[in-house]
């Protein structure tokens, strides 16, 4: 089935490496028989209010809730969820639109929620043979209400596992939502993503994905910017090495007065690794006064890595401003020689420009207590230089 | 501390030195003044070690070893400095956090135990103080949208706290106005002792006014064509290069 459904998706595949999902036959995996804490495993501190996966069921003993008035964060199964409908274009969101299991957040009328919200996805293989879960998460905030959320996918050691979700986010009038997402998965870990969007009327949505690890991982995002003056903010990193294989899917449609989009996409390659960054800003008839941006930047550290980016437009109203940019570029060859020129070596000098190229992300990311698991993460990456950042 | 014989180099395919002799004593300061395209930013670079640069025949011996066989960095470690005449931009770096990556792997080298971050912040401070630099500019990144003028600045700051032995100005003066100028002078000569040379490449004798040479050397077509003290960047100023040029100087006259 999957296999069917991918192959049926031509274009948006193409510079995708399918077999990785379709090539190991993955069982449904069951709950695993031990449990171990989660202490140490994730990025986030337990002063947040946290919810977990484990394998695509919820799993109330990795919770901790104490949530205020207005806000609920519950097992998807236990609330009852309505499936619904799943554009023909994404595949795996219908696959994983079938799962039993995941996660819904709501947050209330004009409620601010008083810490973030870690959800955790937590892939516990059972060992060797190859296993997949199914999840979904919907994230629902009312008129004016505003959260920041921590969506954290991680998986360990060296058996193939794959994580299919599918995410919802609705953001009514008013309404603003930080999401952040962390990938941090073993060695042959796989997650597949569909995000879809909705924004209403000066709702303000704010992205930030980092893939760190893992074999492969790649997310849709539609966005309907269905509102006035929505604004929708889309940030990526990617930091790629050995075989490891990134990519982002981004349909971003104006069908609003007024919608304003960000996107800023970075990738660090290494060895044999592959990045693809697809954005098409799809601006309908009458959307006018839309502002956007689309770019995709990369850094190939080496002649074996590869790119396909493709920034795009489609423009069905006359009153906007798009601008797009895809770069992609070898490490300055002048500024490694100024930096040993000062008797930096050169290792330490390579390691501190590809921190330089990345850390603008990290930069970016408001949330300090993530900020700082974030540079941590890239201190294995560049230690030294990391350390100035604190 | 440097003595250069017979060195031949080449950027690409293009020969660009063709048989320079030079020596330096400690304490010595030696102008190196030549028209464009005389190979006067090549030497800085060969002495540095840029990639890209390749010495095709001569040498280079620098306190007792050979320059030329040494990296980039370890020249840097062993006392040499190059001042660019384009300072890179490095964005996302910030310029305290480079110059004390700097500072440490100097220390580091000698044997001396690295500083940390508060000590440097204080000690940097000080040294941007001395070259009259904003300390603010030690929070940006390296050299990113810094004016002509802050970016020979940043780079006599990097003079001032790395301390080298042997220092080449790469055409520090181009670019800067007068009162730059005086300010980048005179961060040169509080450097001035009897342990450190340095030699000034310039294509004008304007700085020399205010950096006041032991030595001037004419270079020409990739040679040393004549050699003298402070006067003779006086009278080059008044007859031009081709004074020179045209006068049939041998290149012995320099070694």
């Amino acid at each position: 089935m999957i296999k069917e459904a991918i192959a049926g998706q031509k274009e948006g595949w193409r510079f995708t490496p399918g077999e990785a999902l379709t090539g190991p036959h993955f069982a449904p995996a069951g709950m695993p028989a031990a449990q171990p804490p989660l202490g140490g495993r994730v990025l986030c501190p337990v002063g947040f209010h946290r919810a977990a996966l484990v394998n695509g069921r919820w799993e109330s003993k990795h919770a901790l809730l104490k949530l205020p008035a207005g806000v609920s964060v519950e097992s998807l199964a236990q609330a009852n969820e309505p499936a619904t409908a799943v554009s023909a274009d994404l595949p795996l969101a219908a696959v994983a639109a079938n799962s039993k299991d995941g996660i819904v957040v709501r947050v209330g009328r004009h409620v601010r929620v008083d810490k973030p919200i870690h959800l955790i996805h937590l892939a516990e293989s059972s060992g060797k043979t190859a296993e997949a879960a199914n999840a979904r998460v919907r994230i629902v905030l009312e008129a004016g209400a505003s959260a920041e959320i921590v969506e954290e996918y991680v998986s360990f050691g060296d058996a193939p596992f794959w994580t299919n979700v599918r995410s919802q986010v609705v953001l009514s009038e008013g309404a603003s939502l930080k999401h952040y997402r962390v990938v941090r998965q073993g060695t042959q870990g796989r997650l597949t993503n569909a995000l879809e969007l909705e924004l209403g009327s000066r709702s303000r949505y704010e992205s930030h994905v980092f893939n760190l690890s893992g074999l492969f991982a790649r997310e849709d995002v539609r966005a309907l910017m269905a509102g006035e003056g929505a604004e929708a903010h889309l940030n990526g990193l990617a930091l790629l090495s050995g075989s490891q294989f990134a990519d982002h899917h981004t349909v971003v449609e104006h069908a609003a007065v007024g919608g304003n989009t960000r996107e800023l996409y970075k990738a660090v390659l290494d060895d044999k690794s592959r990045f693809v960054f697809d954005g098409l800003i799809h601006v309908k008839p009458g959307a006018q006064k839309t502002d956007a941006q689309v770019y995709n930047k990369n850094l190939l550290l080496s002649e074996d890595a590869k790119v396909n980016t493709n920034p795009e437009f489609k423009i069905l109203a006359d009153d906007v401003s798009c601008k797009h940019g895809g770069a992609v570029g070898q490490m300055s060859q002048e500024a490694l020689f100024y930096l040993r020129s000062r008797g930096i070596g050169d290792e330490a000098a390579r390691r501190l420009l590809v921190y330089a190229f990345g850390s603008e992300m990290i930069e970016r990311v408001g949330l300090e207590p993530l900020r700082a698991a974030l540079t941590d993460a890239l201190h294995g990456l560049t230690p030294e230089a990391a350390e100035d950042k604190k | 501390m440097l003595k250069i014989t017979n060195l031949h180099a080449k950027v690409g395919d293009k020969a660009i030195l063709k048989g320079l002799n030079l020596t330096v004593k400690p304490g010595e300061v030696h102008a190196i003044m030549g028209p464009n395209g005389s190979g006067k930013s090549t030497l800085s670079y060969v002495l540095a070690g840029r990639p890209g640069y390749t010495v095709t025949e001569g040498a280079a011996e620098y306190d007792g070893k050979d320059l030329l066989a040494m990296d980039p960095e370890i020249r840097a470690r062993e006392g040499v400095f190059l001042a660019f005449q384009y300072p890179v931009e490095i964005p996302g770096v910030s310029n305290k956090y480079f110059l004390k990556a700097a500072y440490n792997s100097l220390r580091k080298h000698r044997g001396e135990p690295e500083m940390d971050a508060g000590a440097f912040l204080k000690f940097i401070k000080e040294k941007a103080k001395s070259v009259e630099m904003d300390p603010a500019f030690l929070n940006r990144s390296v050299n990113e949208g810094f004016s002509g003028g802050e970016k020979k600045r940043n780079e006599i700051l990097q003079l001032a706290t790395l301390e080298p032995k042997l220092a080449i100005l790469d055409e520090t003066d181009s670019g800067l106005d007068i009162d730059a100028l005086k300010i980048v002078a005179e961060g040169v000569n509080k450097m001035r002792g009897p342990k450190r040379a340095f030699v000034v490449v310039t294509h004008y004798q304007r700085l020399l006014d205010y950096i006041v040479p032991d030595f001037v050397h004419v270079l020409s077509g990739g040679r040393i064509i004549k050699s003298g003290g402070k006067e003779l960047a006086l009278e080059l100023e008044k007859k031009g290069y081709s004074w020179i040029e045209d006068s049939g100087s041998v290149p012995k006259a320099a070694a």
